[in-house]
């Protein structure tokens, strides 16, 4: 059975997210601060990690799990799961390690859609690439299994929620997906100028690869366009 | 009340201060006179020791007063060409004993005159003009000075001249008032204008006694040149003095002046720049090391404006730190219900479990909003800004707004040529978002206007819609955050009245404005956002 470690400071919260994590069938443990759960990871790994950055009194203490915990394990997936949406902390999150980033708007079934995302990617990162699961854009690689990208041949380093935007767009090149589709594809709830600055971070882990690159196409008052 | 005030500088006002030193010439005045004053005795005491020496060495001596006397009036005759000439070779005297006792007199600035008691030139020597001096040549600047300053002296001083009418010369012995006393037997001085007035000319008389008897009179004559050329030497002096302490006061204190009221000027643009458009604290103040007042006041600066910032600070994190405390237990509530809903529910209870959830949604929406303001601002200062066209941009915008309001008829009109301005396309789309989405919400399925006009060196972006005017007096807070002209309650989405405040943000982003106007004539409102444009490089 999986295990999922769940560090988060409000009770109810922890007590609830543990509880729909269970009737999907995985083991919880629940942590209320950086100590005890550190203390437990040294014993045993958890097989994901579901990290508040705020843990009571502990500012930042969420960062600084992400960081030690990085550090006992390259793979262990973590997810980010915060009250704060602001891009710094979204932004300094990812740097850390994590895997992905949700604000607490996020609703279970998409919580629970999310982990098992990240667990089939860890999963499938080892096994041979099935063909049928793979987008190809010209220069751009889609393995939906596997939920990575490449970009001509090389990997680009997504989180799951730039990866499903990224495939949103790709999948139709051309066509302009607005605000509110990319949301729903990338399963998350969060205001326009947010995806903004996804669709931003995107570009530029793209353009870190291929300086020339200029697939995504800003159409502007309706959304985004993946070009050919 | 604020009453109307002279702006003077500073440097104005210490020059101001600095008029009182000119005092310093009235004082010099008054010396010089009191300076003339007592050279003016000085002149006549020796004239009447003059006088009186002559007259001592012919006291006494009845034989040379004698014989009879030459007529007067040829000695005058022949005196014109002497007085013009201003040879000191005497005329045939009268008395060549006498004349031979005062010849060596005749080298001295002053006349002598020996006259007996009718009047009549017993002996003369000397002369009033004496034979002009070539001035010595003083160095370069002593002659431009003499040039410049020297020439407006002598505007104002009067000038020692020999260019007089010597009336003695030409109407023989002088017989004023003096000459009177010494016949009476009283030394006596006098002094009077030549007849042409160019000159004054100082006489002393002294009796000549022969036993008790006044026999004659020796008269001193001089002009009162060497006075008036001492005196204005005196002034000319002084006042170059007092000039050029004048001059160096003024040019010392204007320049303590331009320091001292740069070191303000800097203080003041460093505070107004430290605090930009919006009123937020851009950078700290650096405060100054100086001892001085100044220094006080730059450091009293730093600190208002430090705390001022850490003020802004406090209130800009203020919405998004509510937001925060608000969204764990919306957390809770959403996770619960979520839970909730996952477990087997009576029908009736589904409906309740609906109701939450919306309810849900809006305060979600409410918590979203509340940070969106702050965030932009937030992230307004590392926008990567470019050159671009506001034509394609605004026109991609009102295609959505065609698919996003289908029951909203929005008309769209541009110029053909390009609108560059200097910006973030991306903010542009986020502002017009917001003044779209208020305009449909007001036009109530009225069409909407966008309009994009070129305005000299401005692009101007309105969106107008046929809504109700806005109520007078709302219309300079439209723009502020949290304002909102909506009535209460009707609407199903939450408003917090920073939709406009946005907008605003933007437009001063761009180093535009941003208003709000009734439709002239009937109802709707227009909104304006002037944009400058790029000046084109």
């Amino acid at each position: 059975m999986r295990r999922i470690a769940i560090v988060e400071d409000e009770p109810a919260i922890r007590a609830n997210y543990a509880e729909a994590l269970r009737r999907h069938g995985y083991e919880v443990a629940t942590y209320a601060n950086r100590p005890d759960a550190l203390a437990a990871f040294r014993t045993r790994l958890p097989d994901l990690a579901l990290v508040d950055i705020g843990l009571g009194d502990d500012m930042d203490g969420g960062f600084a799990l992400t960081r030690e915990l990085r550090a006992m394990s390259a793979t262990v997936p973590i997810l980010f799961l915060s009250a704060r949406d602001s891009d710094f902390d979204i932004v300094a999150g990812l740097r850390l390690g994590a895997d992905d980033y949700l604000t607490k708007d996020v609703s279970l079934p998409h919580l629970a859609a999310r982990i098992a995302a990240l667990f089939r990617r860890s999963e499938l990162l080892a096994a041979p690439p099935a063909s049928d699961d793979i987008v190809e854009r010209g220069a751009l690689g889609l393995d939906v299994k596997r939920l990575t990208a490449h970009w001509n041949g090389q990997r680009v380093d997504l989180t799951l929620t730039e990866f499903w935007m990224v495939h949103a767009l790709a999948r139709h090149p051309g066509h302009v997906k607005d605000r509110d589709a990319l949301m729903r594809d990338a399963s998350i709830v969060v205001d326009d100028s947010t995806i903004t600055s996804h669709v931003k971070r995107i570009r530029r882990k793209f353009i870190a690869l291929d300086p020339g690159f200029d697939r995504i196409a800003t159409v502007y008052g309706m959304g985004y366009r993946w070009g050919e | 009340m604020k009453t109307a005030r002279i702006a003077l500088s500073i440097r104005a006002q210490l020059l101001l201060v600095l008029t009182v030193f000119l005092a310093l010439p009235w004082l010099g005045v008054e010396y010089v006179r009191e300076l003339e004053r007592v050279l003016r005795d000085a002149q006549e005491r020796t004239l009447a020791g003059t006088a009186q020496a002559v007259a001592t060495a012919l006291h006494d001596r009845p034989r040379l007063f004698a014989q009879p006397a030459d007529p007067i009036a040829s000695f005058a005759r022949e005196r014109v060409e002497d007085g013009s000439k201003g040879g000191t070779s005497l005329p045939p005297s009268a008395s060549p004993e006498i004349a031979q006792i005062i010849e060596g007199l005749s080298r001295t600035t002053a006349r002598i005159w020996v006259v007996d008691r009718e009047g009549t030139v017993l002996a003369r020597a000397g002369t009033l003009k004496p034979v002009p001096e070539e001035p010595p040549r003083g160095s370069w600047w002593q002659r431009l000075g003499h040039a410049t300053v020297g020439r407006l002296y002598a505007l104002v001083l009067e000038q020692p001249t020999d260019d007089f009418l010597d009336d003695a010369a030409t109407q023989g012995a002088p017989r004023g008032r003096d000459v009177e006393g010494a016949l009476a037997g009283i030394l006596t001085t006098e002094r009077r204008p030549t007849s042409d007035g160019r000159v004054t000319v100082v006489s002393a008389a002294h009796p000549i006694w022969v036993g008790d008897q006044v026999r004659g009179v020796v008269i001193a004559e001089e002009t009162g040149n060497a006075v008036l050329a001492e005196r204005n030497r005196a002034f000319e002096r002084l006042f170059n003095i007092v000039l050029a302490v004048l001059l160096i006061g003024s040019l010392a204190l204007t320049g303590y002046a331009t320091w001292l009221s740069s070191r303000i000027r800097r203080l003041r643009d460093d505070a107004e720049r430290a605090i930009d458009e919006q009123g937020r604290v851009r950078a700290p103040l650096a405060s100054s090391g100086a001892g001085d007042e100044i220094g006080d006041l730059s450091r009293s600066f730093s600190s208002v404006l430090g705390r001022l910032s850490d003020y802004a600070s406090y209130q800009e994190k203020m919405a998004s730190r509510l937001s925060h405390e608000l969204r764990t237990p919306v957390a809770v509530v959403r996770s619960s219900l979520d839970n909730l809903a996952a477990s087997s529910l009576p029908d009736d209870a589904r409906v309740y479990m609906t109701r939450a959830q919306e309810g849900l949604a809006r305060l979600t929406q409410i918590l979203t909003r509340m940070t969106e303001a702050a965030r932009l601002e937030q992230g307004l200062s590392d926008v990567e800004t470019e050159r671009f066209d506001l034509v394609p941009v605004v026109a991609g915008c009102v295609g959505g707004y065609r698919l996003a309001y289908p029951e909203a008829a929005v008309a769209f009109d541009a110029p053909d040529t390009p609108l560059l301005i200097r910006g973030a396309p991306d903010l542009i789309a986020q502002m017009l978002d917001k003044l779209v989405a208020n305009a449909v919400e007001f036009a109530a399925g009225a069409p909407i206007e966008v309009r994009l006009t070129r305005d000299r060196d401005s692009a101007q972006l309105t969106v107008a819609n046929e809504g109700p005017p806005l109520p007078e007096g709302m219309r300079d807070q439209l723009f502020e955050s949290m304002v909102s002209v909506r009535a209460a309650g009707g609407t199903t989405t939450p408003h917090l009245g920073l939709g406009l405040y946005i907008v605003r943000v933007i437009a001063q982003f761009h180093g535009g404005a941003v208003r709000a106007e009734n439709r002239d004539g009937g109802s709707g409102v227009v909104v304006t956002v002037t944009l400058p444009l790029a000046s084109v490089i």
